[in-house]
């Protein structure tokens, strides 16, 4: 289990990183950032990518800020550093809380929150977060950056909006004001989650006034469960309103049954987790208040 | 015609300057490059942490890391931790609790320790057990290395050395008849 | 072949007091482990060596129609690639126990067809790893896809896809044996609790895989090969058959395993492998495979086992007899027959009084890796089988499942007790392993919780099962499933050579016996430290290499320790003989008069007229003229030990004879809660309590009480190896097959009652199987215990999400009864 050959190349810039990719285009280039997908796929040759092209020493691709209330994350900020960061806590807690579900501490100090967000995995946890958190992406192409939504960024499987030219170099989350919750459930500690939930949602005056669920593990890509949150606005929090909420976020999901879980099984754990997440979120937007 | 790539790596506190194929994973280079067969191999695929070594003090997994990724850093393998005779306080504790059977897992297990009683030196039960679940032991079912973990705290925090003098053939208590 | 009949029973032991062995003093292998200097097999770099890589097969089931190999070949750093076809024109089958194996057989390398997903096809050496593999990319291989026999049962049927067409069916071995009257034993019954019973495959899956360095000398023709295992020396001559080259020009060296669990028993095929490109490349080559070459290709894959099972039954609760009645899952091949079933009827009655079996095992042969060793070697599954249907046995009589088990223990005053397979169990005290069991794990307390959390809505269960650990096998385990055995055997020894150096240092030296996370070394240094007084971290351990070694056999079925033990105990014998009569001539008294005390011999009564064993190896070394003319320079002996009790079974086969006679036992109490939503089972607490005679380390028995119990909560609950319906392997990385973390794996409670056995040195039994031969069985029937309230049984491990929500959901789905 070695990785086959390749060329190599870690630029400084941004603009070269993406010039190497024009370049090479007809060589299968791949962006690496922490590596933690792609190496693992590379060693059992499953990804055979021609050229690599690192991000490690491109200046200003390792920065976590504030832009007003908007948290920007750089391609190269870590997993664990994210996870550490005050700015991250405050500003998008769900984030937060959703990055102590990835893999192992090991695996967060190399994975980058932005590479995860790119490898795009439906079972993974940090595309399930910045859908339901409406983040965007910002990709960096030959004509410059353009933004996309998260909502038309996750294609497919391993696939997503990016051009073959284009590099995410950061992800933006939006303010939430509210309460949060990610929850999942993995066969074992740390391993690939079978279904996870990353809920939003916010009160006033004595109901829910915004609601925002992502699933994954239950369809090609992460899933927001936009009938689950109509079935929580306008109404008090309470068991009512999340079984209604469980009810509708689940009706209409067709998972593919894998290995770990059935396809009735992965609903049957969709709704407990649907409704620890929710609840979860509304215990804390409760505190909030 | 193999692409070969100069990177700088310091490796337990020695700097050394290497030409390497860029698809090389760094376990590879600190185990036949650099003569450091302390930190093995185990899934390949960055699931069972046998590979555990630390990077600017930070554990990763070196099967899942290219050599080139980690250029102009600082690696810290199991062979920094003795010093001649002396063994590290945790692998002290590692041999009194026998938090080892194979031995295969102790190299990563150990690194990944140092790194959880530096973040925090003084640890629950639970959070030695949750922390480590990084690593897998194939052998023990973990419970002697989570003991093993807690042993060391008391001694790194104080910063305490082990005593060779004490001897190597201490009896530990049989199990607690609870 | 003359057989000589042993006695029935050996003559009892008496046990005196002990000094070193019963302590938990740290093992003496550790060191070198703890400062990443194992010398494992990849630490091992020999000069010029060049590494080999195995294509693997990625059908389940497929003709080869044609290999190139051509751009391999020509690609620079390439040594050699080596078609299966070309492998079986260098090398002969790899060595198999299986019924009639011209008829199943087993290569390094497949030659026609492939058989499994991962069955290797074609061997390239290189430079390096990485250019091995590059090398493997560039190989063209042409299947022609054939169906694939995925589930044992329809394995069976007429016209399935064979796996081996001269074997004319996938049925590899059909036999039933009836032991007592199993017949009046139902006929008498007041219940016949029945069931079907499915045990899905797991395996070993050790961190480090498996490999060999092979280096062929063509000046001698002499093969010297490292493994990372050394547990074959007895068949050794097999696989120098294999490789084509005489038994005394194979040379097999120990290296450290980074775990077995079984599975590096024997490493015949990386061994065969290796051996036959160092030949090729006239350089040392190492194979060592990876882990999708381990998950898939290891030949070690665990029990894969369909019961149906009867057990009859009394009102009172007394159990009379077993019908048992199952299909194991053996994979493309059958290397070691079917003799995971032997293991099982070794115990086959567990710990109760039951007086007769029926057992029909059928073998069948399937489009999967083969069966190897796991930890347990097919007893687990038995004790799983057994402690199910015990279960079972309760519910319907309505009687406590502790009350049940404590009325059909075999009582101390009955051993030692003859099972009805004729095997012996030699010594036990099960009720005082349960009390204390009950005791540890606070089983009153559990119930009570348990009816408290059922009025809250949870699911909690208790598992309690009392369950045996045979130990120390008998070869006549491996023959006597045929009426007319290839070869009797009836040798299974172990050998330790004991030297006493100049200045009175002892050096041990092992034979086979493979490290490889047991205590080989830290047993024999305490076992030393007992018969001469010193301290064991200043014994020194060696391993002898296959080459000019003394018989010996290795671990496996948890005989280490007693083998060892014996064999310490015989060698120490003769060193103490000879050193007694040196002693008798440096203090001119007679050897009667002398007696050995804290290290020496001494004048009986005389403290002051003593020589240390120093004083009388330094002689022996060094003063030839101080002894009489017969005495030999030096001090250095060795015992072959043989196995202690062994007994041939009938001709009939109505009795098997005594083949693994020292009974260990254990009561395990996991307490777990339910989580009916997901169908997650979490161990809320656990307490296990064994008794594997005398302890020599408690400590380190302990550990692997705990390890073994880790591993039988990943068999119970997180692994399997699953091919799915066209037989691919769906489970080819740690992903997917789930290994338990610390998170999945309870703090453990642990304590030992001690039953020494009357037969063996110091009262040892084996014990390193341990926790895997209990957890599966105590896991299951803790789940079922809590799924009671919802009528769910579970009757499939692994108990995983996926298959308890689909029990619940049926038993949801199902009218009120």
């Amino acid at each position: 289990m070695k990785p086959p050959p390749f060329r190599y190349s870690a630029p400084t810039t941004v603009s070269d990183a993406v010039a190497l990719l024009v370049e090479h285009a007809d060589d299968d280039p791949r962006v690496l950032a922490g590596g933690q997908s792609l190496v693992p796929l590379m060693n059992f040759r499953l990804a055979q990518p021609g050229h690599l092209i690192d991000l490690r020493r491109v200046t200003g691709l390792d920065t976590l800020r504030l832009e007003d209330d908007v948290l920007v994350i750089g391609a190269m900020v870590r997993q664990s550093t994210a996870e550490r960061s005050p700015d991250v806590a405050l500003a998008a807690p769900l984030l937060a809380e959703a990055l102590g579900h990835v893999a192992h501490p090991p695996i967060r100090h190399s994975g980058t929150v932005v590479g995860s967000i790119a490898h795009a995995d439906p079972a993974a946890e940090l595309p399930a977060v910045a859908l339901a958190a409406d983040a965007e992406m910002v990709a960096t192409g030959p004509g410059g950056a353009r933004r996309i939504p998260a909502a038309e960024f996750f294609l497919g499987p391993f696939t997503t909006a990016l051009e073959p030219d284009e590099i995410l170099t950061e992800v933006r989350f939006p303010p939430f004001p509210g309460g949060h919750a990610f929850v999942e459930f993995a066969r074992t500690h740390g391993n690939f989650a079978i279904v996870g939930v990353a809920a939003l949602v916010a009160l006033a005056g004595g109901e829910v006034t915004r609601a925002a669920v992502a699933v994954s593990g239950m369809g090609p890509t992460p899933l927001r469960l936009t009938a689950a949150e109509e079935a929580l606005v306008g109404r008090a929090p309470g068991a009512a309103a999340i079984e209604a909420a469980v009810d509708a976020g689940t009706a209409g999901l067709a998972p593919a049954g894998d290995l770990h879980a059935g396809a009735e099984t992965r609903i049957d754990i969709a709704r407990a987790c649907l409704r620890r997440g929710i609840e979860g979120a509304l215990a804390r937007a409760l505190d909030r208040r | 015609m193999r692409d070969l790539h100069e990177i700088t790596l310091t490796v337990n506190g020695r700097e050394h300057t290497l030409a390497v194929e860029p698809r090389r994973l760094l376990v590879d280079v600190l185990r036949e490059d650099l003569g450091l067969p302390g930190t093995h191999i185990g899934c390949e695929h960055g699931v069972c942490g046998t590979c555990t070594v630390l990077l600017d003090g930070a554990s990763i997994r070196s099967c899942s890391t290219l050599a080139v990724q980690v250029d102009g850093r600082s690696v810290r393998t199991v062979e920094s931790l003795a010093s001649g005779p002396d063994l590290h306080p945790l692998q002290e504790e590692f041999w009194d609790k026998q938090g080892l059977q194979c031995g295969y897992c102790t190299p990563g297990m150990l690194m990944r320790a140092v790194e959880i009683l530096e973040q925090e030196p003084d640890p629950t039960p639970e959070q030695v057990r949750e922390e480590i679940a990084s690593n897998l032991c194939r052998c023990t079912g973990y419970q002697y290395i989570v003991e093993a973990v807690l042993a060391a705290a008391p001694r790194l925090r104080g910063g305490q050395q082990w005593d060779p003098t004490a001897g190597t053939a201490a009896t530990v208590p049989t199990e607690a008849k609870a | 072949m003359t057989i000589i009949e042993r006695r029935d029973v050996p003559p009892a032991r008496t046990h005196g007091p002990r000094r070193w062995v019963g302590q938990s003093i740290r093992r003496v292998e550790d060191p070198k482990f703890l400062r990443g200097r194992g010398g494992y097999i990849a630490d091992l770099v020999r000069p010029g060596m060049l590494h080999a890589a195995v294509l693997r097969s990625p059908y389940p089931h497929a003709r080869i129609v044609s290999i190139d190999t051509t751009a391999a070949e020509a690609m620079p750093g390439v040594y050699a690639v080596v078609t299966g076809a070309q492998a079986a024109e260098l090398t002969d089958p790899l060595p198999d126990f299986g019924p009639d194996p011209a008829k199943h057989t087993w290569r390094c390398l497949a030659v026609d067809k492939v058989r499994y997903v991962g069955e290797g096809v074609v061997v390239v050496v290189a430079d390096d790893r990485y250019l091995a593999e590059d090398a493997l990319a560039l190989i063209e291989v042409e299947y022609d896809p054939l169906p694939a026999v995925v589930d044992p049962v329809r394995a069976l049927d007429a016209g399935a896809p064979l796996v081996h067409e001269a074997l004319g069916a996938n049925l590899a071995y059909d036999r039933t044996f009836d032991f007592g009257d199993v017949d009046a034993d139902f006929a008498e019954a007041d219940l016949v609790v029945r069931d079907r019973l499915r045990w899905h495959r797991s395996g070993g899956q050790p961190l480090e895989t498996v490999g060999a360095i092979a280096d062929f000398d063509p000046s001698t023709g002499q093969l010297t090969a490292h493994t990372n295992s050394l547990s074959f020396t007895s068949y050794l001559f097999m696989a120098a058959a294999t490789l084509r080259i005489p038994a005394n020009k194979l040379d097999i060296r120990q290296v450290p395993a980074g775990g077995s669990f079984g599975s590096k028993l024997f490493v015949t095929k990386p061994l065969v492998i290796a051996g036959m490109c160092s030949r090729i490349v006239g350089r040392p080559v190492v194979f060592l495979e990876d882990r999708v070459d381990n998950i898939s290709n290891c030949d070690h894959h665990g029990s894969d086992r369909v019961y149906d099972v009867e057990l009859a039954v009394m009102r009172d609760g007394t159990l009379r007899g077993l019908r048992i009645d199952t299909i194991d899952d053996y994979g493309a091949y059958i290397q070691f027959g079917v003799g995971h079933h032997g293991n099982a009827l070794a115990q086959v009655t567990g710990p109760y009084t039951i007086g007769s079996v029926r057992y029909r095992v059928r073998a069948a042969l399937t489009n999967k890796n083969q069966q190897g060793a796991y930890r347990g070697f097919g007893s687990e599954v038995n004790n799983w089988m057994l402690e199910q249907m015990v279960d079972k046995a309760a519910r319907e009589l309505r009687m406590d499942p502790v009350e049940i088990r404590r009325r059909n223990f075999i009582q101390p005053a009955q051993f030692p007790y003859f099972i009805p397979t004729g095997n012996a169990y030699d010594s036990g005290d099960y009720e005082a392993v349960l009390e204390r069991a009950l005791e540890l794990g606070e089983y009153d307390r559990w119930r009570a919780e348990q009816a408290r959390a059922r009025e809250e809505g949870r699911y909690l269960g208790i598992g309690l099962i009392t369950a045996q650990e045979r130990s120390v096998f008998s070869a006549t385990e491996f023959w006597f499933w045929f009426d007319e055995p290839g070869a009797p055997v009836t040798s299974m020894p172990e050998s330790v050579t004991l030297n006493v150096d100049a200045t009175g240092g002892i050096t041990a030296t092992l034979y086979s016996c493979a490290f490889w996370g047991n205590s080989p070394e830290t047993m024999v240094a305490q076992l030393v430290a007992e018969e001469f007084d010193c301290e064991p971290h200043d014994v020194s351990i060696v391993y002898h290499g296959s080459q000019g070694g003394l018989p010996a056999t290795g671990p496996g079925g948890s005989r280490t320790t007693v083998m060892l033990a014996g064999a310490v105990e015989g060698a120490s014998a003769k060193i103490k003989a000879k050193a007694r009569r040196a002693a008798s001539e440096l203090l001119e008294v007679d050897p009667d008069d002398l007696e050995w005390t804290e290290g020496g011999f001494q004048v009986r009564g005389v403290p002051d007229r003593r020589k240390s064993l120093g004083d009388i190896a330094i002689a022996l070394h060094l003063f030839k003229h101080t002894f009489p003319e017969d005495i030999e320079s030096g001090l250095e002996e060795s015992k072959v030990f043989d196995h202690p009790w062994t007994t041939m079974p009938s001709a009939d086969r109505s009795d098997l004879g005594v083949f693994y006679p020292f009974m260990g036992h254990a009561c395990h109490v996991p307490v777990v809660e339910v989580d009916v939503a997901t169908g997650e089972v979490r161990i809320l607490a656990y307490a296990a309590v064994h008794d594997c005679g005398t302890l020599v380390n408690p400590r380190s028995l302990a550990g692997h009480i705990v390890g073994g119990t880790a591993q039988g909560i990943g068999t119970a609950l997180y692994e399997e190896f699953v091919y799915d319906d066209h037989g691919q392997l769906v489970t080819s990385s740690f992903l997917d097959y789930t290994i338990p973390s610390a998170m999945e794996v309870p703090e453990l409670r642990i304590d030992h009652v001690e039953t020494p056995s009357p037969y063996t040195p110091h009262g040892i039994k084996g014990g390193g199987e341990g926790g895997r031969m209990m957890a599966p069985a105590a896991l299951n029937v803790a789940v079922n215990d809590a799924l009671a309230p919802l009528g769910v049984r579970v009757t499939e491990l692994p108990m995983t999400p996926d298959r308890l929500r689909a029990a619940i959901r049926a038993a949801e789905g199902a009218p009120p009864g």
